[in-house]
């Protein structure tokens, strides 16, 4: 049967909407206002243009009526051309080690994605979790979860997508109508969004997050990130997936078809080939180096990251035009626009003063301000890109710590960093959520029903390990 | 009665009662049952969209592709089976084709282009059914739903021209043989009358309206039809109604009803009683 394309529904992709037109418009314009507009007392001229931009900003990460990256462009031109800071220090954010951290872990998931080392550590590790349906939901979020330490998490969600699909129909599971079908594709979502937080690969707000902390001369290696994040992780999947068994009950008995379909792609696959051998012995050798030397007097993760990526390449492992293909160039320039946002919110003291607002409004209990950070950067996170809600936090974030004793700019940056990874209840909130919800398996009220429980649950999780271990046993 | 049905499946929703409800039908009416599975386009914008500056343009393509494929292999695998299962050893002829598409487009190009008598689908509230389609298209829609008796509820008000609603029901309920129950819904949330052309009159009393109503009622009892007549909301009314008498089918015709909450429309009727009516749905305009 052919599929036919009905050209009557087709969108006009070339010109920008009404309300496009119109967002962009409201953006400019605050940053008009702001520039023009006296400054308050306590408030620069630059520190209120830049507050002018962050707005411009969240406006147009928020409602996306141009590409994310163009908004991070923007972000940097605007400052220069407001007098802001001079385009040379613009710029020379790109300088940062975390920029070529980040390109050199896309290149090495390009050579994972390639091979597909990635698609036979997913069936590996279901066929450890076919003793029954739920174990075999919870197999699948801990799979997301564990390859999300060592790929980008959209990847992840984009290579399971067809697998859990191919073990439901296998199944005969229709979509909307099978809890089991439900709670597999929601595991999917949330298996990566929480195992993005584990190591510096997961999601590119954990670069640049070490990106701004680095600016102020903090260093987070790549053991001390896993060394703050993975108790969160592996305390919010297993309450994660809890949630997903009372939301949805399963109400299938046994996986027999799972398994054959299981065993079935790991047949096809047959033995690893040399390539794939090749790059899995890189993949472990770099994250082995980033464990053991990325700290200081060493070698430190950019230098890691692109020595893996070049050994990909003397080994023919990958070729440029596997990287032109697979690597989100778009990615590093919205990088480059958030780093940017942040040093200039911290230089021109803009950051200081909304903190000083805050205080002034919400008091200065520490515990109340961690909670109300979390709380704030979720429901952010769940409005807009990971990335847009954390470059627009974390300046904000690392001035309040300056004020409130009791709290690092360290502290701050990781609450900040972790719960912006945490976008459960929409679509839109991350590609991950529309990726799964484009099986057709759960509805968009599921996915609201489930998630703002999950995220309450998470809240609760980032609040105790940072309060008890962070603060109590790291002294962090 | 319905010679050519067409069954719209979404890739968001597809329920075997669909299936099921066409073959009973198709062996009542001699039909042809024409299934198209519409892989929702809006559904894979919306993957790409968010994913434009996380993943580059072959990532993209490559998901697209996996979820065309996999609808693919859902229709032959899952819609396709249950078809053979519901058709063995009966004579119905089966057309099935997938379209790549806005799931109300698609119907409506269908419609345009082929000769159907009826639109057979499923409903979840969850989906992205865009609701313009219920009053758009002229051919009956009937919504699928739970309900296992033998009853037909008609819906007649002040807010609709009620030519067709009638004498559809009481052919319907003749061909398959299940009872007919007429309502009359004098709805004072929007006190006109609607006449047989579709146009609204001025504001009337509710004794006025009380007063057609009676007359209809009478005039369709005269004809053999159980009918009463009620005052109230008319969505509030009918699902009432429908789970008063455990109706299996509800047929709505074309009402007319306007209300404003400061200026502002509220809910479409039809889409309020597709959302909260348990039963399945005729909507006939």
């Amino acid at each position: 049967m052919t599929i036919e394309a009905d050209n009557f529904s087709k969108r006009r992709n070339t010109l920008l909407s009404r309300k496009d037109v119109f967002f962009i418009a409201l953006a400019f314009s605050i940053v008009a206002l702001f520039y023009l507009l006296p400054p308050p007392d306590g408030l620069t001229h630059n520190g209120q243009v830049m507050i002018g931009i962050l707005f411009m900003a969240a406006i147009l990460w928020i409602t996306e009526p141009i590409p994310l990256a163009v908004t991070g462009l923007m972000i940097m031109i605007a400052q220069p051309m407001l007098g802001v800071i001079p385009a040379v220090d613009v710029f020379s954010s790109f300088g940062n080690q975390a920029v070529f951290f980040l390109i050199g872990a896309f290149i090495i998931s390009v050579a994972i994605e390639k091979h597909g080392l990635h698609r036979r550590m997913a069936f590996k590790f279901l066929s450890r979790f076919e003793k029954n349906p739920r174990i075999f939901t919870l197999g699948i979020m801990f799979s997301c979860a564990l390859l999300s330490f060592v790929m980008p998490e959209h990847g992840v969600a984009a290579l399971f997508l067809p697998i859990i699909v191919s073990i439901l129909i296998a199944m005969k599971l229709v979509p909307r109508q099978s809890n089991f079908g439900k709670v597999s594709m929601l595991c999917v979502a949330y298996g990566c969004s929480i195992g993005s937080l584990g190591t510096l690969i997961g999601g590119a707000r954990n670069p640049l997050t070490i990106g701004v902390l680095s600016d102020i001369g903090i260093t987070v290696t790549f053991f001390d990130w896993m060394k703050y994040s993975m108790p969160v992780v592996f305390i919010a999947l297993p309450l994660v997936w809890l949630v997903l068994q009372f939301s949805f009950p399963i109400e299938i008995k046994d996986v027999t078809m799972a398994k054959k379909e299981i065993d079935n792609q790991l047949a096809i696959a047959g033995k690893m080939g040399r390539s794939e051998v090749l790059v899995l012995v890189i993949l472990v050798f770099t994250v082995l180096l980033w464990i053991f030397f990325s700290s200081f007097p060493y070698l430190g993760l950019a230098v890691i990251a692109i020595l893996g990526g070049i050994l990909l390449f003397l080994t023919g492992c990958i070729s440029w035009k596997d990287v032109e293909k697979r690597v989100p160039w778009g990615i590093i320039l919205l990088y480059g626009g958030a780093i940017t946002l942040g040093m200039s919110m911290q230089s021109t003291g803009a950051g200081e003063w909304i903190a000083h607002l805050l205080f002034k409004n919400v008091g200065s209990n520490p515990y109340l301000v961690i909670f109300a950070i979390i709380i704030f950067t979720i429901l952010l996170t769940n409005a807009m890109s990971n990335i847009g809600a954390v470059a627009i936090l974390l300046p904000i974030g690392i001035a309040i710590s300056a004020e409130i004793p009791g709290i690092s700019p360290l502290f701050a940056s990781m609450i900040i960093a972790l719960s912006g990874g945490l976008a459960f209840m929409l679509v839109i909130a991350t590609p991950g959520n529309a990726i799964t919800y484009s099986s057709g398996y759960f509805s968009t009220r599921d996915l609201f029903k489930v998630g703002s429980v999950s995220n309450i649950i998470c809240i609760l999780v980032i609040f105790t390990v940072a309060v008890v271990y962070w603060k109590g046993i790291l002294g962090l | 009665m319905f010679e050519n049905i067409l069954i719209p499946v979404s890739s968001e929703f597809y329920s075997k009662k669909i299936l099921e409800r066409s073959v009973f039908l198709a062996e009542r009416f001699k039909s042809t049952i024409n299934l198209v599975y519409i892989i929702e386009q809006k559904t894979l914008h919306q993957t790409d969209k968010i994913s434009d500056s996380f993943r580059t343009h072959y990532n993209r393509l490559e998901t697209s592709n996996d979820i065309i494929k996999k609808s693919r292999l859902r229709v032959d695998n899952i819609i396709l089976n249950d078809a053979k299962f519901f058709l063995k050893n009966k004579e119905i002829p089966f057309k099935e084709k997938i379209v790549e598409g806005e799931f109300s487009n698609v119907v409506k190009r269908e419609l345009d282009e082929n000769n159907y008598d009826l639109v057979l689908m499923g409903f979840e509230k969850g989906c992205i059914l865009n609701y313009r389609l219920l009053d758009e298209v002229n051919v009956p829609i009937w919504i699928e739903s739970d309900g296992e008796g033998k009853s037909i509820l008609a819906v007649c008000s002040n807010l609709a021209p009620n030519q067709k609603v009638p004498e559809f029901s009481v052919k319907l309920s003749e061909d398959l043989g299940w009872d007919l129950h007429m309502l009359y819904v004098v709805d004072m949330g929007d006190s006109v009358e609607v006449d047989e052309t579709g146009q609204r009159s001025d504001r009337k009393s509710e004794k006025d309206l009380i007063f057609i109503g009676e007359n209809f009622v009478e005039k369709m009892r005269e004809k053999g039809v159980n009918a009463r007549l009620v005052k109230g909301g008319l969505e509030k009314e009918t699902v009432k109604a429908a789970e008063g008498i455990g109706a299996n089918l509800v047929i709505v015709g074309r009402e007319q009803k306007k209300k404003n909450i400061f200026g502002l429309p509220v809910k479409n009727v039809k889409k309020k009683i597709a959302e909260k009516c348990r039963y399945s749905i005729l909507f006939v305009n």
